[in-house]
């Protein structure tokens, strides 16, 4: 009668097509994980670069209509008149030559016809 | 195998497949069942609709300068699930709020998701407090784009531009009417936050852009609403009147150049100002006009054929009895052509014509000129008047009426009427918007001149214009609206006061001036109107008290639009209303 621990009967050879097959399986779908988290990753960071970047653009945007507020206020007509009224411009009437003409101006007196500032050039 | 451990595996794998069933059941509860409720309190925690606001659209003068524009402010948030720290928060955000800490402690303490700790916040402050709360490690504060309307020329153009609520909608002026395409529509995007309350960008949803509101053209010169305004407010300070209105527009175009009133009030703080202040009187009073209403019966006569240049009507010396009353002049005249009647603004005279034409006639051309009814300006609030058909006239309309009494209009249909004679006769319509343009400043609409109808034909025009150039020459009403180096044409109004309690207020008047410059070829109407100015009565007179007004404003107009002057200057005159003494004396 044979032992039932016969080493013939009892091996357990490996097969090793079997098992490379099984390991580039695995190797596969691991790498596919790794590259998915991987990709993960890599799409938050970007996410996260994009909404810094937006919230910059955000802000300079704002930054830019403070800005463009404030230089509105300031050079407003109320602004300006205010500015004036209380010394802090100054309005220097320019003088007949410092005026570049197209037409030669017409002394206001020669004939008598009162000339409004804007208005020398008047025709004769 | 015995038959114990059979009993025994079998039992135990009945119990693991137990559970594995209880597992899947519950798995299965949790994912079909229930997928709907769970989806919907994980939507709540971590996804929501960001609201990408639209920019409202900038108000401008006819140059481009800015009249109403938007200042970013944000407003602060806080999700007290999300602050792990509250002291801190606290401590920091009173610090750059300028809020107490206790007050912001209170507040984030009520573990509430949204809780406003201060709105309309500048962008500087926003700024440091982000980087400080940043730099501190702090979270569970967010920061909301908002914006408020400004309007640099504060109190300037305030009726006309309106302002807006606290949900920053139109609620007066261009602001109400043109606020569908100023506001432009918000657009919105879901996002989905973590658990500090920063946007997953991963995870970003569907998205729609805002729609930017357009920017407003008006056809406001902002140099002449600061003419006018200037002269308007020195009008109102000195005479202490109810109102004074003032409108500039240009008959050609019907374009309004300039409208300003006073009392006013400032569109950057309108929780400040009573109602009055923010009545647009130039569209929404009614007045009695007086005496310039006199070119609609001077014109309808001519044009019907009723009276001629050279017709000569008796002026009974100066107090006419009709219908059991004595009708007055403010001089007895005798025989006057209608170009005198018109210089001398005979009240007799006027009636006289009316009587000739007919009721009918004379109604039929009092509504040709545009009275009682609405022009359809771009503003809200514009009121028709008051002008009753021959059917419901008393015996002394026909008399009354000529003369500005017995109707009442806007100081609004009181200048296009006299557009209608400083532009050969045709009404137009009036309007304050010139374009509508896109951000980038490419125009969408453009408004153009639109004739409403021909009143009465160009030669009309042409003699009534003649004749009130005679008004402002000596011997007319209007001498002091004379302007050096141009012909002015011109009409003044005298009316008494309506009283509250029926019939006129003794001693209160309302006196105005409509004219245009040059006479020959009219760059602008102007009507200065001021309500009951606490002069003398036997100061209170249009062409003492408006036309003066009209001379400044005219004068510094014309310097404006670079008119060349055609005429020699004049002598000065003496003006009754010039000093302060003459006034108060005149007012005790």
């Amino acid at each position: 009668m044979n032992s039932p621990l016969t080493p013939q009967t009892r091996s357990n050879p490996i097969q090793l097509a079997k098992a490379i097959k099984f390991i580039a399986f695995a190797v596969t779908v691991g790498a596919l994980g790794l590259s998915y988290v991987y990709l993960k990753n890599q799409q938050f960071a970007l996410g996260e670069e994009i909404r810094l970047t937006e919230k910059r653009i955000k802000q300079i945007r704002a930054e830019n209509e403070v800005l463009l507020a404030k230089t509105t206020e300031l050079s407003s007509r109320r602004a300006l008149q205010q500015g004036m009224m209380n010394g802090s411009l100054h309005v220097v009437q320019i003088s007949g030559d410092k005026i570049a003409r197209l037409t030669p101006a017409s002394p206001a007196m020669e004939d008598g016809v009162l000339r409004t500032a804007s208005n020398e050039r008047a025709a004769r | 195998m015995k038959r114990p451990e059979c009993i025994r595996i079998a039992f135990a794998c009945g119990i693991v497949a137990v559970i594995f069933t209880i597992f899947s059941a519950r798995l299965v509860h949790l994912h079909i069942t229930k997928n709907k409720e769970y989806k919907q309190l994980a939507a709540e925690k971590h996804l929501m609709r960001q609201i990408i606001h639209a920019k409202r659209g900038m108000i401008l003068d006819r140059n481009g300068e800015i009249l109403a524009s938007n200042l970013p402010v944000r407003t602060v948030v806080a999700d007290a699930s999300l602050i792990k720290n509250p002291a801190a928060v606290a401590a920091l955000a009173s610090q750059f709020l300028g809020l107490k800490e206790a007050d912001v402690l209170k507040k984030i303490s009520s573990q509430k998701k949204y809780i406003v700790l201060k709105k309309e916040v500048p962008e500087e402050i926003y700024v440091d407090l982000d980087a400080a709360m940043q730099k501190a490690k702090l979270r569970g504060v967010t920061f909301e784009q908002d914006a408020i309307r400004t309007y640099p020329n504060g109190e300037s153009l305030g009726h006309v531009l309106g302002f807006l609520d606290h949900e920053g909608k139109g609620i007066q002026g261009i602001e109400l009417t043109m606020n569908s395409l100023l506001a432009g529509k918000n657009g919105y995007r879901y996002i989905e936050r973590d658990r500090t309350g920063k946007e997953i960008m991963l995870y970003r949803g569907a998205e729609e852009e805002p729609v930017h509101g357009k920017n407003i053209r008006l056809s406001i010169d902002m140099s002449l609403q600061s003419i006018l305004e200037e002269e308007i407010d020195k009008t109102f300070k000195e005479l202490k009147p109810e109102t004074v209105t003032g409108i500039i527009l240009d008959p050609k175009t019907g374009e309004v150049l300039a409208m300003a009133n006073r009392p006013c009030f400032n569109p950057n703080e309108p929780g400040k100002a009573e109602p009055e202040q923010m009545k647009n009187r130039a569209i929404i009073d009614m007045v009695e006009p007086g005496s310039t209403f006199k070119i609609v019966v001077a014109a309808g006569a001519l044009n019907e054929g009723t009276v001629n240049e050279k017709t000569s009507i008796f002026c009974e010396n100066g107090r006419f009895l009709y219908g059991g009353k004595i009708l007055k002049d403010h001089h007895g005249y005798g025989d006057m052509n209608v170009h005198e009647i018109l210089v001398k603004s005979s009240n007799i005279g006027s009636a006289k014509m009316a009587m000739l034409m007919g009721g009918d006639k004379y109604y039929e051309y009092v509504r040709k000129f545009g009275f009682g009814d609405r022009h359809g300006i771009e503003l809200p609030g514009e009121i028709c008047g008051l002008v009753h058909p021959p059917a419901r006239w008393d015996k002394l309309t026909i008399t009354r009426m000529p003369m500005g009494q017995s109707v009442a209009v806007t100081p609004l249909q009181i200048t296009m009427g006299m557009s209608v004679i400083a532009n050969g006769g045709h009404l137009m319509a009036p309007h304050i918007i010139k374009s509508v343009e896109d951000l980038d400043g490419t125009k969408i609409l453009e408004k153009a001149p639109k004739v409403v109808r021909e009143v009465v034909p160009e030669k009309t025009a042409r003699f009534i214009a003649d004749a009130l150039v005679g008004v402002t020459q000596p011997g007319g009403t209007a001498t002091y609206a004379r302007v050096n180096g141009f012909e002015v044409a011109g009409k003044t109004g005298t009316a008494q006061k309506v009283s509250a309690k029926g019939g006129y207020a003794a001693g209160k008047y309302v006196v105005s001036f409509v004219g245009f410059m040059p006479a020959e070829d009219p760059r602008f109407v102007c009507l200065i109107m001021v309500d009951d100015a606490k002069i003398a009565s036997n100061l209170n007179y249009g062409g003492l008290v408006a036309a003066p007004v009209f001379s400044r404003v005219a004068e510094k107009a014309a310097r404006h639009f670079d008119l060349t002057p055609t005429l020699p200057p004049i002598p000065l005159q003496d003006m009754p209303m010039a000093k302060a003494e003459t006034l108060n004396e005149a007012t005790h």
